[in-house]
């Protein structure tokens, strides 16, 4: 059994697409140019001026439960670690790019510096282990990311999905993203 | 474009390209040669040297294919030189790892056939006797199992449909997403075999090829061209019954840019309907042209690489 179960909440609605954790992640994770484990992709404008609202997506790995990109990987280098994040254990990993093309949500990439499979792991070794939340959390301007043990009743994680409709991406999938999204409910549509 | 939140090519990369299809094809077609040997080798006749050029050219052609094949896919890696791990740790709720098992056992099995047809050619001649003779004791203790044939056609199934299953075990690529992907691989990959040992055997062994197995060969080839026709309808008939984002998928890969003109055209037009046709109209009968057999094999063969080419590139396109 997990000890912890990591999870994330992204509040689209106070996400502004500052992309300051876009660059926390890569200074924290020192992620080689020209690819990304974390991005704020900005859709939009709708709506009709001056009433315009952009819809904020936060792309990177949604940490699932039954993550695609485990049982593919040959060798064992995709893995869950014992507090539920999706890990790549670089020596083991071959490039074979299996746990690439099956992840659902593009959430991985070949770093270009090691070559093996890459993605965000929540920070976990460099950051959380310590005690300290993820690079992309403590960064934002406008606390649009809670972070905190899913299995802890009290953790800030949940409490904010104890108030608030959340939604997980691709659910049909039968992932279990424990990265939520609060959709907009700003309106916008015409 | 620009945007806000960096370089995005990561998230429209192809990332298995051809050598992938080029792997998937000559895998399919080592096992595709391998099981058209065995089945024209258990013919009644012919189960005794001399062999027929077209078990002679199963034989020559499985196991190079084969070895080409892993060799691309061992290249493609992006960290190819720990390849080795492949072999350390099994996870068998992988297919690429249950892939490697049966690899294991299927290349030296394929040697191994090989080494049979041919062992009266290596253990003669000055240029291999030297080191295929010491090895002579050892095939014939193979050859003894009364099941090894059995064993080798069952491996070559095994990498024919693993090719399959590696691609439709893919959760979110609705078109390789689908049941029928593993038998449309099996069934293509044996109308390879069919056209390649033809190919082979008339070119490079017509002296031997005798015309029996030839027709044998040929009305296999007009049943399994058909058949394939028929999965590739089920496939798509299927992605329509779906609904929702497979509908979606099915009409890009039927209707947009490149990928759908290689289908339409290579591998229906040129690989599956042409042959039918040259095959019902001008190799019926018990006069062929030699010249008509090697057109009807060569796009038979070129509209099964096209196909993975199509499947492997379509398929992760449209998701």
């Amino acid at each position: 059994m997990t000890e912890k179960r990591y999870g994330m909440v992204y509040d689209s609605n106070k996400c502004i697409g500052c992309q300051s954790c876009n660059v926390a992640c890569r200074a924290e994770n020192k992620v080689p140019d020209g690819v990304s484990r974390l991005q704020v992709w900005i859709e939009g404008p709708r709506g009709k001026f001056p009433n315009l609202t952009m819809d904020f997506h936060r792309q990177s790995c949604v940490m699932c439960e039954k993550a695609p990109c485990v049982p593919v990987c040959p060798t064992g280098a995709s893995y869950i670690n014992k507090d539920g994040v999706a890990m790549v254990d670089i020596k083991k990993c071959v490039g074979c790019k299996y746990c690439i093309v099956a992840c659902p949500y593009q959430a991985r990439f070949v770093n270009p510096q090691t070559g093996a499979a890459d993605k965000c792991t929540f920070c976990y070794e460099s950051r959380v282990v310590q005690g300290m939340k993820p690079a992309c959390v403590s960064a934002c301007p406008t606390n649009a990311l809670t972070f905190g043990d899913l299995n802890d009743s009290k953790s800030e994680v949940r409490v904010v999905l104890g108030k608030q409709y959340t939604v997980k991406p691709k659910e049909h999938l039968g992932t279990k993203p424990k990265l939520r999204t609060i959709p907009n409910w700003r309106g916008g549509e015409v | 474009m620009d945007t806000v939140w960096g370089n995005a090519a990561q998230y429209s990369e192809v990332y298995w390209g051809w050598p992938i299809a080029v792997y998937l094809f000559l895998a399919g077609l080592s096992a595709g040669a391998l099981m058209t040997a065995l089945l024209v080798k258990w013919i009644e006749g012919n189960e005794t040297q001399p062999w027929d050029g077209l078990i002679k050219a199963g034989a020559l052609l499985s196991p190079p294919t084969i070895m080409l094949g892993l060799a691309l896919l061992i290249v493609d890696l992006s960290r190819p030189t720990a390849f080795y791990q492949l072999m350390i740790h099994y996870q068998l709720t992988s297919v690429m790892s249950i892939g490697v098992v049966l690899l294991i056992v299927y290349t030296p099995l394929s040697l191994l056939f090989s080494a049979g047809i041919f062992k009266k050619i290596l253990s003669s001649h000055d240029f291999s006797a030297a080191w295929f003779k010491p090895l002579v004791p050892f095939l014939n203790r193979f050859e003894k199992i009364r099941s090894i044939e059995g064993i080798m056609f069952a491996f070559a199934i095994g990498i024919a449909i693993y090719t399959g299953f590696l691609l439709s075990a893919l959760v979110a690529k609705p078109l390789l997403n689908v049941a029928v992907l593993p038998l449309l691989f099996l069934v293509s990959s044996l109308s390879a075999g069919i056209a390649a040992n033809i190919l082979l055997g008339l070119t490079v062994f017509r002296s031997t090829v005798a015309k029996d197995n030839l027709k044998f060969l040929l009305a296999l080839d007009l049943r399994v061209i058909p058949f394939e026709m028929f999965i590739l309808f089920l496939l798509f008939a299927g992605l329509y019954f779906h609904g929702g984002s497979y509908v979606a998928v099915a009409d890009a890969a039927l209707t947009a840019g490149i990928w759908a003109k290689v289908f339409w055209i290579g591998v229906v037009g040129m690989g599956l309907l042409l042959p039918v046709a040259i095959a019902v109209t001008s190799l019926h009968g018990h006069v062929y042209k030699l010249q008509t057999v090697l057109l009807n094999s060569a796009l038979a063969l070129a509209g099964v690489l096209l196909l993975r080419l199509y499947i492997l590139y379509a398929g992760q396109i449209f998701g």
